[in-house]
């Protein structure tokens, strides 16, 4: 399953990068997101609730922010498995100087097995999108309260 | 005058359980101190296994054992592969009941769990931890052939399980002089069989005697009974498998699977009785698929339609191992067929097995003739295309002539008797096609796109001789028997060895012994599927129950006619020589009120007080019935639909069946088999399709996602039938229950691709989606 999308934000790469590498603010803005916690140099062990389709699951795994260029790209590496599955993925985060804001371009790809493959694949794309849309929506909140 | 009931269409005396909810299926047995086992089942399609962490799993509520691959490496031999089909370079890989170091399909099973009840054991497999390393996979059959595929089996070259082939006549010299020469890319679609009843077993074996009780949903207990003491080690003596009610198999429970041998292993190991049952989620990774060829064909032809030659390759996906009937279907019942009811006189084709990261490929109604029917008669319509010639005339120049007493091909099979000329000419008139052709004509004028397809197609069923069995690799017989025994009252019990799951034999069965013995069909119980209490026997596939299992009977109940009389001739005091069977009576030639019921001799026979000199008490006989050849049923299908190129949307209008199964025994049961056979049929056509990603997962993994036929989208069936009886088979009968599934597919997307002639669209993968079918009308009629 591949995942492309773009996001604009109000304030420079400069002001956005450290909220992005930021395991609390992740944390609290990854819908279904219940810990996140260091277990190496950008590394960290998640566990994440999420419904798709008619399948809810708990996963839990590991995200690597690799490749860090601040204030401009990481690479971030997902590597989940609960009950519903697997999913093994990553993404490329691109922060473009955009008219004194921000242009967040995404580019990721994911694989999915288990229950979620054989019953919620239809959705998964959808899903995925909704989940993402909600991350940089509670991001951009973040940036104007901060 | 008594009714005869051959040709009687009475009720099936199955349906007040089975409609009422009061049938017993394997799930509905509890038995005292009876646990459950769930399975754990790889997510990846292929994967080494690393460590497995049960220690979780082990400390759950309720768990009482969880076993890995390692712990039933001893107890459970791999899986059998029981068709070896020679001179084929079979390669049976390695097929461990648990995996241990390597995954090769997703449902794969690691780890099994029993607890106290079910939702204690599926809980537990979430706590046990797998650690797996993904491999590359490869789910197509005709990629995993190529050079560079992931590898499956390390021992398997280029994962080809078998590379069989077949010849008869000068196929060379046919294309060297061909006229015409049609070739087409045929992709058989995988598909889920999808039996009401998911599948089950619970064994019960006494730790301190050694005997086992195997309830099971298989459509061939003495099978399973005898290939498990092979992979658990219980000897046949100790062994009683049952197959209680089957709710449906169509091919899929004919080979034994490692859950039930997993059941078996873990009751030996705690000593209670333990229960498994698959989810439908299960059923759909686990339990065998069918069809998943891909079809390279070219037919050769003169310009006046007359076919001379057919030459093809095929890749059969066989899954990640081979099941246990799998190599026999996409070649012996298969490439055999390929002379068609043409007598095609050149005949080629190569057909490559192939390992693939997927579900093991078995048996699915019709197994391997529909995919051979299709290639045919698919070729003939594009032959018909080619040269301008009304596909029913093609057929009408081909066809063999009508013949009763043998037919050979050659591919080596003799058919054994056909009117295949009368069949389409029957079908023909009665849609009235010529009117169909010419409303097809108006409807086009005005821009709609009716289109019909015809398929004349003939089978080989009643599987079949034993002596061939052994020449083609089943590791088995295929004879059947039957025992008729009569009680004091003239009531009648009736033990088979065929194993009929929804079938009707119960009923049709009754209807054979009661015209051959002189009762009611009311006064018979037919009595099946339990290896303690029936003879041997091979079990219910391949049209084969009423085809071989039917004929055993039928001589069994004349063995008790003859005996019958016997004693009807002493208590008359009449000489045997003299006496006769009518009318359900045993009475004097010339004389009929000197005559004896079965009753009257039933009950001297059993209590034997006045017996004819050397003749044994009770009235009772067996059988053991080796069919001389198999049974070929014919028959002729018209399919008419309309596609709307707007949308892609195809409406099957009207579906006219003509079978020929020989005489039928109750025409109401034949109705019934047609209808689901052509509706299983229509649904690979139209709907079904089991889709892997790119990463070896099974995204129909749910009836979400994976089609089934609905009736609301069926018109009525046109079942119709002509009669052409099996010089071979003691009651003339052939066999019904797979012929509407072999005839209808090609039926149906002959009809779409005739409907879309005029836009140039040449082929379609199937199934006919609206989609698939839009694309293919935009692609065709791009820039026109």
């Amino acid at each position: 399953m591949e995942l492309t999308a773009s996001y604009r934000f109000d304030v420079p790469p400069a002001t956005l990068w450290p909220l992005l590498v930021d395991p609390a603010v992740v944390a609290s803005c990854l819908p279904g997101c219940e810990a996140l916690e260091p277990v190496g140099p950008d590394a960290y062990r998640a566990v994440l609730t999420v419904g798709i389709a008619a399948v809810t699951g708990r996963y839990e795994g590991t995200v690597t922010l690799a490749d860090q260029r601040p204030p401009h790209a990481y690479r971030l590496v997902v590597t989940g498995k609960g009950r519903a599955g697997f999913v093994n993925g990553e993404a490329s985060l691109d922060l473009q100087e955009d008219g004194g804001g921000t242009r967040l371009g995404v580019q990721g790809r994911a694989e999915v097995g288990g229950t979620i493959a054989r019953v919620g694949q239809r959705l998964l794309g959808s899903a995925s999108k909704m989940m993402m849309d909600g991350f940089f929506e509670c991001l951009r909140k973040r940036t104007e309260t901060g | 005058m008594a009714t005869r009931l051959f040709g009687s269409g009475i009720r099936r005396r199955e349906d007040p359980r089975l409609i009422t909810g009061s049938a017993t299926y394997t799930d509905d047995l509890a038995l005292p101190g009876m646990v459950h086992a769930a399975m754990l089942r790889s997510p990846h399609a292929h994967a080494t296994v690393g460590a497995i962490n049960i220690s979780r799993a082990q400390a759950a509520p309720g768990v009482l054992a969880v076993y890995t691959g390692k712990d039933t490496r001893e107890g459970l031999q791999p899986m059998p592969c029981a068709w070896l089909v020679p001179d084929a370079d079979l390669k049976v890989a390695t097929y461990p009941c648990i995996a241990t170091d390597t995954v090769r399909y997703v449902g794969d099973i690691v780890a099994v769990v029993v607890a106290e009840d079910c939702y204690q054991a599926y809980d537990a497999l979430d706590l046990i931890d797998v650690e797996y390393d993904a491999l590359p996979s490869v789910t197509n059959p005709a990629e995993a052939a190529r050079a560079g595929a992931p590898q499956l089996h390390a021992d398997v070259d280029k994962n080809q399980a078998f590379h069989w082939a077949v010849s008869g006549g000068d196929v060379d010299a046919a294309f060297k002089d061909a006229e015409v020469v049609v070739k087409e890319r045929i992709v058989q679609q995988r598909l889920i069989p999808n039996a009401m009843e998911p599948r089950a077993a619970v064994a019960q074996y006494n730790q301190a005697s050694g005997d086992l009780t195997l309830w099971n949903t298989t459509q061939n207990p003495h099978i399973l009974r005898f290939l498990n003491s092979v992979v658990t080690g219980v000897p046949e003596d100790r062994a009683r498998v049952i197959a209680p009610e089957v709710g449906g198999g169509f091919g899929s429970k004919i080979p034994v699977y490692p859950g039930e041998f997993i059941t078996v292993f873990c009751a030996k190991q705690l000593g209670r009785p333990v229960k498994w049952n698959e989810t439908r989620s299960e059923n759909y990774q686990a339990t065998t698929h069918g069809r998943d060829h891909v079809q390279e064909v070219e037919l050769a032809a003169k310009k006046d339609g007359t076919i001379t030659g057919l030459r093809c390759t095929v890749w059969a996906g066989m899954g990640a191992y081979l099941s246990t009937a799998a190599p026999g279907i996409p070649t012996i019942l298969h490439g055999l067929m390929l002379p068609a009811c043409y007598g095609i006189p050149a005949v080629k084709e190569d057909v490559y097995g192939v390992y693939t990261n997927t579900t093991p490929v078995e048996a699915y109604r019709g197994a391997g003739r529909p995919e051979a029917t299709f290639m045919v008669e698919r070729m003939v319509d594009r032959l018909a295309g080619e040269i301008g010639m009304d596909p029913a005339d093609v057929r009408k120049k081909n066809l063999i002539a009508a013949f009763d007493d043998g037919h050979d091909t050659v591919t080596g099979l003799t058919y054994d008797s056909g009117d295949y000329p009368t069949a389409l000419e029957k079908l023909l008139s009665h849609a009235d096609y010529t009117a169909l052709r010419t409303e097809q004509a108006t409807a086009r004028t005005s821009g709609r796109h009716i289109g019909l397809g015809l398929s004349t197609y003939v089978e080989m069923c009643g599987l079949g001789p034993s002596q061939v069995a052994g020449a083609i690799g089943f590791q088995g017989g295929l004879w059947e028997s039957a025992i008729v025994r009569v009680h004091p009252t003239g009531k009648v019990h009736v033990f088979i060895g065929t194993s009929p799951h929804g079938q009707g034999e119960e009923t049709t069965f009754a209807q054979i012994v009661a015209d051959e013995i002189g009762v009611g069909a009311d006064d018979v119980k037919v009595i099946h599927g339990d290896t303690d209490t029936t003879p041997m026997g091979w079990g219910t596939y391949g049209s084969r129950t009423t085809a071989v299992g039917g004929a055993a009977l039928a001589k069994a109940a004349r063995k008790v006619r003859d005996k019958a009389k016997v004693i009807a001739a002493h208590l008359l005091e009449a000489a045997v020589e003299d006496m006769e069977f009518v009318d359900g009576k045993y009475s004097v030639k010339g004389s009929p009120d000197k005559a004896k019921s079965l009753a009257d001799v039933a009950l001297m026979a059993n209590v034997a007080w006045n017996m004819p000199a050397d003749v044994e008490a009770g009235l009772e006989a067996s059988t053991f019935y080796d069919p001389p050849n198999f049974t070929f049923p014919f028959g002729a299908h018209l399919a008419v639909v309309e596609v709307d190129p707007a949308t892609g949307q195809v409406d099957l209008k009207r579906y006219v069946a003509i079978d020929d199964c020989g005489p039928q025994i109750n025409p109401v049961i034949v109705e019934g088999q047609v209808h689901g056979g052509v509706v299983q049929g229509i649904g690979q056509a139209l709907w079904e399709h089991a889709i892997y990603d790119d990463s070896g997962q099974l995204v129909t993994g749910s009836l979400l996602d994976y089609a089934l036929p609905r009736a609301a989208r069926l018109p009525e069936i046109e079942v119709l039938s002509t009669v052409t009886p099996s010089p071979h088979h003691p009651l003339g009968v052939k066999g019904i229950g797979e012929a509407g599934t072999i005839a209808s597919t090609v039926a149906v997307y002959n009809a779409v691709m005739d409907a879309l002639s005029p836009l140039g669209v040449e082929a379609i993968d199937m199934p006919f989606t609206p989609e698939r079918v839009w694309r293919a009308i935009q692609q065709a009629t791009k820039g026109h």
